[in-house]
């Protein structure tokens, strides 16, 4: 192993395991706070899965350079799996209440089978939906994603009270899972554990063989078939990868709802959680770009939240106030105008890195005083 | 170069939004209602969650409108314990996880007492939350039977889907009908919820459901080959539960046109369906559709007509079921709070909780029962078409009959 | 027998609808390969002015359906004003995905300001009858005169679109554009103008749409276009896009399939079989029904 490449992973390693301690004791310095609890907590909850689903979609969108818009049907996979496996737990009596050893091995089960399940409905869709690209992938995607909302609307066993009690319906009013809001404090750990080691992971993959396999399809298909890239296999895999991920983010959705229903997992609906806004945040965040997604994640989960929420909105002159109650018009504008003005999104292709930024960063502020000497933008493209 | 200061530009952003995000409590948030000249400090705070923009925004709008009507005129009246009421209204579009973010906004801000949501979806989201947390939660229009439980903060002012379901089907018996079909949307919790509950007390009754239909969405526009199935088996009534919107411009014809002559019948989501009514369509088709409501919107009662004037008046409109509902809600909050003297949650929830108060509202005089949902009788009204006046204005209600609580015992 | 030519009669009546707002995604499509999500809001558009501008027309003592006139110069008007302001900037500097989202966001857009605006709502708004209610009787099934008048119009609409795509210069220049943008340069057409012109054809053709539709389904309300969008792109898809017959032939397939399995099949998974018989045509025929097979030039 070179040098480097091992300084390298202690280094991520140490930050990441750094970084989750901080946040770890953030959270039970602060947790008897009312704001934490009530606003801040949530928040980072739905920050988390918004970030595991829109990185997941960048594997597929902008690192294997195919548009899928049907992504919130593996997350409506990974919730209603994770929700009806912690309910049959429940209703065995192997918990009661959802504290205790017993309760996290059966919550990171939920969270491992919603992922394997979400992947295998990945493969199944990906076979034949990668034969084709372009425009057809986006609509043949689409379509699976509204076939699986669809097919959930109607499975007897995943509406309702769930399980036996079930009757066909789009909503599931028992779940396993669903943290009230102590609960949330208490469970934030895992929240942020899973979506580091997901994050981690998906950095990993794109930086492995398979990794550059997948960009190297996305480039030129035909020459990277030439170069002996078995393009069919690594497409499928990509996909199964990227649904793995949505469906351990829909684990987590089902974490933090109690009650789940399929309208929230459809092509557009009324939040910011669907197949049509995760790849928003994935362009504007930057096709290509890990850091990227889970930048744009947090500000779009930011923006709607202030947009909803925010006093600040009732300060603003009657105009903008009258916008700001249409949240998704705000939206469009924003969007048509990143594309506008920034087609590659904000980070374009750029990564964060633990290595380099902060040495990149310097260079930069240094520059920024003294002459404006721009770097090549490919190098740093081409460094990662 | 650049890209990188907007990078930073935007991150610095975020991080500023989000301090922010954590630390203000004390403002108001975006709409507050009333005139509420006094000191913030004084008033009665009451919020609202509910679908303002989105596909359900027409549900919220009307909640939003009647609430608003009905706090003004408290307000006039020297509002609650002297105290005026302010009405703080967020906008869950529709959506559980917004109606969560809307809800704990609303607690970090104060407000213990809250009105919504309008449908089941969102409603029930926020049932754990508000039992959790100790804050009142009346829900005008949720309808599926879990969102209240026995002992604890969820109440609501509408009937329960097996209630309404079981006033149906003791409305089918009392008509002597023997064989009946059902259509219902399985993605829809109000029309999958409210059909089953129909089916259920059918068969407790002895009354056979032959043919059972669906479609896949509620904007579904075509229900012509369901009618037809109804047709070939030879049904007397269907249950079709859909929202005035299909209800009024073309379920009926479509119905009628496919060869079905027997009776349509629906439940609250078809009040208002004739002002929805195609000008110029077939309108004797709507004879013999009937539903179950709350009110009886041409009722003569004083309450009824009143309200129904007053909301006209101010919005240009008669009153959907969701305004009637929501203005109901706070009338029940109204009453708790004199009852108890203060509103402090628990107090409130504790006054609610008492089954022999009585509450006479828009939507009628009724008792809670333990778990917090309304007992009440339904009347069953049907759409009639007078020949004698001719076009949309010979479309009328009637009522037919009224079916107390005691009957579905 | 007789239920059977219900199914069918309503199989054709949703499917001719489908296929006149199949014409225009493919219009655009065929010239710009821009899937064009905006197009299902294009009808809402066009059904609020039909709504707003019937009872003028009839004031004027015309009859109602003329409206249809204001309404596509007005959805034309929009059309083209998207593809000003916001699809042409992007066409310049981005990809064909980021065009795509672009669509997406017009259509978020549409939508919303639809709902903005005072004198629409959130409510639904219901329009008039346009043409005379009955129809022909077969078998003691109706089959209504407002049906046969879609197809009328949709094969009218089809007809003229084939000529003027074939005969007219205009018509020439878009497919020359659709082959080959440089060369098209070259030899002198004005892309732009081009690719003005289709979208004002294809936003005309949206307006149609809506009148038909309206007169079938006597409701608009905001999100009117989006399911209703999807399907007809999937009825183009499946004819094959690009194709004017394609959308025609493509239209009443997914009528008739959305018919039929509501009859026999399951009427709550209507969407899962129109959405299989998109995926099985393209597995089958990537290019759709009446599609030709182009391989990728290396």
């Amino acid at each position: 192993m070179k040098k480097t490449i091992r300084r390298g992973y202690l280094v991520n390693t140490a930050v990441l395991v750094a970084v989750y301690i901080l946040c770890v004791v953030l959270a039970n310095v602060f947790s008897e706070v009312s704001n934490f609890k009530l606003i801040l907590t949530p928040s980072i909850w739905q920050c988390c899965y918004l970030i595991i689903l829109a990185a997941s979609l960048n594997l597929v969108l902008g690192f294997m350079g195919q548009l899928s818009l049907g992504h919130c049907g593996f997350m409506a996979i990974g919730a209603y799996t994770a929700a009806l496996i912690s309910l049959a737990f429940q209703r065995a009596g192997v918990y009661d209440e959802k504290s205790g050893i017993v309760f996290v091995l059966i919550l990171f089960l939920c969270v491992i089978c919603a992922g394997v399940l979400a992947a295998m409905f990945g493969v199944l869709v990906g076979i034949p939906a990668l034969r084709l690209k372009g425009d057809y992938l986006a609509i043949i995607t689409l379509g699976f994603g509204l076939i699986i909302v669809n097919v959930i609307n109607n499975l007897p066993f995943a509406g309702q009270n769930g399980l036996a009690e079930g009757v066909a319906s789009s909503s599931l009013y028992q779940n396993g899972l669903g943290f009230g809001t102590t609960a949330k404090v208490t469970y934030l750990w895992v929240a942020l554990a899973v979506t580091i080691i997901c994050v981690a992971l998906m950095f990993m993959f794109i930086r492995s063989k398979y990794g550059r396999a997948v960009r190297a399809i996305r480039d030129d298909e035909i020459a990277a078939s030439a170069a002996g890239i078995n393009t069919g296999y690594y497409k499928v895999l990509t996909f199964a990868f990227s649904a793995f991920f949505a469906g351990i983010a829909g684990a987590l959705y089902a974490c933090s709802n109690s009650t789940l229903s399929t309208a929230s997992f459809s092509f557009t609906n009324g939040s910011i959680l669907n197949s049509t806004f995760v790849v928003v945040m994935v362009v504007l965040g930057g096709m290509g770009s890990l850091t990227g997604s889970i930048v744009s994640a947090v500000i779009m989960f930011v923006l709607n939240y202030q947009i909803a929420n925010g006093s600040w909105v009732s300060s603003l002159p009657g105009f903008i106030q009258g916008v700001f109650t249409y949240p998704m018009l705000v939206y469009a504008i924003v969007l048509v105008i990143i594309i506008m003005f920034r087609p590659k999104g904000i980070f374009g292709t750029y990564e964060f890195s633990l290595l380099r930024t902060p040495g990149e960063f310097v260079r930069w502020i240094k520059g920024l005083g003294g002459k404006k000497k721009a770097k090549p933008e490919g190098k740093e493209a081409a460094a990662q | 170069m650049k890209k990188k200061l907007l990078a930073l530009l935007l991150a610095l952003c975020m991080v500023f939004v989000l301090a922010a995000c954590g630390s203000e409590t004390d403002s108001d948030a975006e709409t507050s209602g009333g005139d509420s000249g006094e000191a913030s400090g004084d008033t009665i705070k009451i919020g609202m969650i509910g679908p303002q923009t989105g596909s359900n925004a027409a549900y919220g709008t009307s909640m939003l409108e009647g609430l608003q009507m009905t706090i003004d005129e408290i307000n006039e009246a020297g509002g609650i314990l002297g105290r005026q009421v302010e009405l703080i209204a967020t906008d869950d579009r529709g959506d559980a996880t917004e109606a969560q973010n809307a809800f704990n906004n609303l607690i970090s801000q104060g407000v213990t007492l809250i009105i919504g949501s309008a449908t089941s979806g969102a409603t029930s989201a926020l049932t754990n939350l508000a039992n959790e947390e100790g804050v009142v939660l009346i829900t005008p229009s949720a309808t599926a039977d879990d969102i209240t439980t026995e002992d604890d903060y969820v109440f609501r002012a509408c009937f329960k889907d097996t209630l309404q379901g079981s006033i149906a089907a003791a409305y089918v018996e009392q008509a002597g009908i023997t064989r009946v079909g059902t259509i219902a949307c399985s993605a829809d919790p109000y029309s999958s919820g409210l059909v089953n509950a129909f089916i259920s007390a059918c068969q407790e009754r002895g009354i056979e459901v032959v043919e059972q239909q669906s479609t896949a969405t509620m904007d579904a526009q075509d229900f012509t080959n369901q009618f037809t199935a109804m047709a070939s088996a030879d049904v007397d009534l269907v249950y079709a539960i859909y929202y005035y919107n299909a209800v009024g411009p073309f379920l009926v014809t479509q119905a009628r046109a496919a060869g079905y002559d027997g009776i349509i019948m629906g439940a609250d989501g078809y009040d208002g369906a004739l002002d929805y009514v195609s000008e110029g369509a077939d309108y004797s088709a709507f004879n013999d559709v009937i539903y179950t409501n709350h009110y009886d919107p041409s009722d003569t009662s004083a309450a009824v007509q009143d309200y129904v004037t007053a909301y006209s008046e101010l919005y240009g409109t008669t009153p959907l079921c969701f305004a009637a509902l929501a203005s109901d809600c706070m009338m029940m909050l109204q009453t708790a709070i004199e009852t108890a003297g203060t509103d402090e949650a628990s107090a409130v929830r504790d006054a609610l909780s008492d089954t022999s108060v009585t509450y006479e509202g828009v939507t009628g005089t009724f008792t809670l029962d333990e778990s917090g949902t309304p007992i009440k009788g339904a009347a069953v009204i049907s759409f009639a078409y007078d020949e004698s006046v001719g076009g949309l204005d010979g479309l009328g209600t009637e009522l037919v009959t009224t079916i107390s609580s005691d009957e579905i015992a | 027998m007789g239920e059977f030519l219900q199914t069918l009669f309503v199989g054709l009546r949703l499917g001719s609808v489908y296929a006149l707002i199949a014409l225009g995604y493919t219009m655009v499509y065929g010239i710009i390969r821009l899937i064009n999500f905006a197009h299902g809001d294009f009808i809402m558009v066009g059904g609020y002015t039909l709504i707003f501008t019937v009872p003028l027309m009839t004031a004027a003592g015309m009859p109602a359906w003329m409206a249809v006139i204001i309404a596509i110069l007005v959805c034309a008007l929009v059309g083209v004003g998207v593809e000003l302001i916001a699809y042409r900037p992007v066409r310049k500097k981005g990809t064909n995905m980021t065009a795509l989202i672009t669509a997406i966001a017009m259509s978020l857009f549409l939508e919303n300001l639809a709902q903005a605006i005072p004198a629409i709502g959130p409510n639904p708004m219901v329009a008039g009858t346009f043409f005379e209610s009955g129809g022909f009787r077969v078998a003691g099934v109706t089959l209504d005169y407002t049906t046969i008048y879609t197809i009328a119009v949709s094969a009218v609409v089809m007809l003229l679109l084939y000529v003027f795509t074939q005969k007219t210069k205009m018509g020439r220049a878009m497919r020359c554009v659709s082959e080959d943008k440089s060369a098209a340069i070259l030899m002198g057409i004005s892309v732009n103008k081009t690719v003005l012109t289709t979208f004002a054809i294809g936003s005309g053709l949206a307006a149609v749409a809506a009148l038909m539709y309206i007169a079938q389904y006597p409701s608009v309300y905001t999100t009117i276009g989006s399911l209703l969008g999807l399907k007809a792109f999937v009825a183009a898809v499946v004819g094959g896009i690009g194709i004017v017959p394609g959308a025609m032939l493509g239209g009443l397939v997914i009528g008739l399939v959305e018919s039929f399995s509501t009859a026999y099949i399951s009427s709550s998974l209507t969407d899962t079989f129109v959405f299989l018989i998109l995926i099985i045509v393209l597995l089958i025929k990537p290019a759709g029904i009446l599609g030709k097979n182009v391989g990728e030039k290396v």
